[in-house]
């Protein structure tokens, strides 16, 4: 059971973890091939700037829920040796239900914004591409975000046989790069 | 006022509880906010801030420089950096530890972060330590300080962050991180020097190297040299020369740096089509991290200067009637307190909001204070309990206590506050470069 369930999530992730790799392999190769038009024949992208903008919602947004899946989001680990047992997990599966109510009005709020936006027909600068769109993007990315943190805070509390062990889900990323 | 205060403290509870950084700064951000203003208007505050950050175009040099750090790595350069240290420091007293320090530096030049310095030296660094004998405090600690140069030396993720949070030039920021991160360096080669001297055991000389291997060794990084030149002096302005006027902002300096990090890993054969995608990923999901961070601590920074706090601490500092000299003696001795808890971005991202509006309108510069909390930051990394580089390498070296790292870190802890005390005294240190940048 708790196999087939890890295999479904390993699918999922896939998806979204392409589109933000592709996502961001198009953002370097632009950057650089922007400079060196620039340089060689002043001929800069002059869409790249709202291409940036457009890449970087894709990148940060597809890759949201995958975190929050995987529990990566940044956490300060200080007090982790008080809690043991039966504890990690109650306060593991409270938090992430509380980090997904979070997500709830937010979302909400960024659903109205997209409309308005489509309402209005705001458009990017160069390329006349609806704002909505990206908008509804970002929506989108942040309600899967809000259910996976409720659905792994239920089964975290309800059904733990579901997840791996712990040290099969660990190491799922390098180093954090933020310090 | 109290409204900020309480809510501080709330998100200080709340982060200790282990909720996600970015969530406890979200949610005590937008309750804090509706409590100043309405709901609606927290609401929209909170939305717009979320669209706004995942679309910044100046945010883009987040993913672009990590991904930089990651493919250069691919293409075996920690390794090469430690060789190159190595054939010319090598047959010194403490020579394998100063080359550690030195590859440390130059791995600092092309990766933002300080644990991944700290990380990837150490499997590089640690096996030709023990090697030749070097005690485990002495190995340990090297690393351990050396890597916290990562995030002074440029790029840094954390100067982004801060220049993002101030609205401080960052190409400023990096260009002034270049003279305090060599001083570093220098203080921290003279740190080996001294553990040496008091303990000759600690770390034996190696074998002298010949000119003939040197120039073999240094060979294997040019290349990479070439990309720091590159990216570091586009964004000085260096090339901004006759005949092709090239600067570059600090997005596209991070782009070039992708891109030729990429390149340099494909030329070595250090890429395939699969280790490729899992570092675009990797870097993806590191970004994601750190975005959620960056929105939760834009929320609560609109809620703590709604609330007045700044205002009110400048109110206080004046009515106390402090120097601002002593002012920033007690904002670093909070980070230091601070430091000895918490992690560095959470740290940075609960102080900067408070701390930098009281710290310009005393008059220092923005980019000074910038470089000074780096350094204390980086402090903070080697500081017991919570250095986390230290927990870093205590997770590559397992068989080292924790306080066998802690002891030999002393000599480099004290340097740094030495580099602390000049960078105060001489803002000159910090402020040259950048000056220079017009």
């Amino acid at each position: 059971m708790s196999a087939l369930f890890r295999k479904t999530c390993l699918y999922a992730e896939a998806a979204p973890a392409a589109l933000a790799a592709i996502a961001l392999f198009t953002l370097m190769v632009m950057t650089f091939m922007d400079v060196m038009l620039r340089s060689a024949f002043n001929e800069p992208i002059e869409a790249a700037s709202e291409l940036t903008r457009i890449l970087m919602a894709v990148i940060v947004f597809s890759s949201l829920p995958i975190i929050s899946a995987r529990g990566t989001h940044i956490v300060v680990d200080l007090i982790d040796p008080l809690f043991r047992g039966i504890a990690v997990r109650i306060r593991d599966g409270v938090i992430d239900i509380i980090a997904g109510l979070l997500m709830i009005w937010p979302t909400m709020r960024c659903f109205t914004l997209a409309e308005r936006a489509r309402d209005f027909g705001d458009v990017t600068e160069f390329l006349n591409i609806p704002q909505f769109y990206i908008i509804y993007f970002i929506t989108f990315f942040a309600a899967v975000t809000a259910i996976v943190l409720l659905a792994k805070g239920i089964i975290t509390l309800f059904i733990p046989s579901l997840l791996a062990p712990p040290q099969e889900r660990a190491e799922t990323m390098a180093p954090a790069q933020e310090g | 006022m109290e409204a900020a205060l309480i809510g501080f403290a709330v998100v200080l509870v709340l982060v200790l509880l282990r909720l996600p950084i970015a969530f406890a700064m979200g949610l005590v951000g937008m309750v804090g906010y509706w409590y100043e203003t309405s709901f609606r208007g927290a609401l929209s505050m909170v939305g717009r801030i979320i669209i706004d950050t995942a679309q910044d175009y100046g945010l883009s040099v987040i993913p672009l420089f990590i991904l930089m750090g990651l493919f250069v790595n691919k293409g075996g350069l920690s390794r090469d950096l430690y060789r190159v240290s190595y054939d010319f420091l090598g047959h010194f007293k403490g020579g394998l530890a100063m080359a550690t320090i030195v590859a440390c530096g130059g791995f600092s030049a092309i990766c933002g972060s300080s644990l991944a310095t700290a990380a990837t030296m150490s499997k590089v660094a640690m096996p030709q330590m023990r090697k030749y004998g070097y005690s485990d405090s002495l190995s340990t600690a090297s690393i351990a300080a050396g890597g916290t140069l990562g995030i002074l030396i440029p790029p840094s993720v954390i100067l982004v962050i801060y220049g993002l949070l101030t609205e401080t030039s960052i190409g400023k920021l990096f260009i002034a991180g270049i003279i305090p991160g060599i001083l570093g360096v220098f203080l921290y080669l003279f740190a080996v020097r001294f553990t040496v001297l008091v303990n000759p055991k600690a770390g034996p000389a190696g074998e002298r190297s010949s000119w003939k291997e040197r120039l073999a060794a240094l060979s294997g990084i040019w290349s990479v040299l070439l990309l720091f030149v590159l990216v570091i002096g586009g964004l000085y302005g260096a090339f901004n020369v006759w005949p092709i006027y090239l600067t570059f902002s600090p997005t596209e300096a991070a782009g070039m740096g992708a891109m030729g990090a990429f390149l340099i890993a494909l030329s070595r054969g250090g890429l395939t089509l699969k280790s490729t995608y899992s570092t675009l990923v990797e870097t993806a999901y590191t970004t994601a991290g750190l975005f959620a961070v960056l929105i939760g601590a834009w929320i609560f920074s609109n809620f703590i200067n709604i609330a007045g706090l700044p205002e009110a601490l400048l109110g206080f500092v004046n009515q106390a009637g402090f120097s601002p000299f002593t002012v920033m003696l007690m904002i670093l001795a909070v980070y230091v307190v601070l430091g000895c808890v918490f992690e560095s971005l959470s740290m940075l991202l609960l102080t900067v909001p408070i701390f930098f509006p009281l710290v310009t309108s005393l008059g220092f510069d923005p980019i000074w204070f910038g470089i000074i909390v780096v350094v204390v930051v980086e402090i903070s990394l080697i500081t017991p309990p919570v250095g986390l580089n230290v927990f870093v390498l205590k997770g590559v070296v397992q068989d080292v206590p924790t306080a066998t790292i802690f002891k030999g870190v002393t000599p480099f802890w004290l340097v740094d506050l030495i580099r602390l005390a000049l960078l105060l005294a001489f803002p000159a240190l910090v402020l040259y470069l950048p000056q220079q940048m017009g």
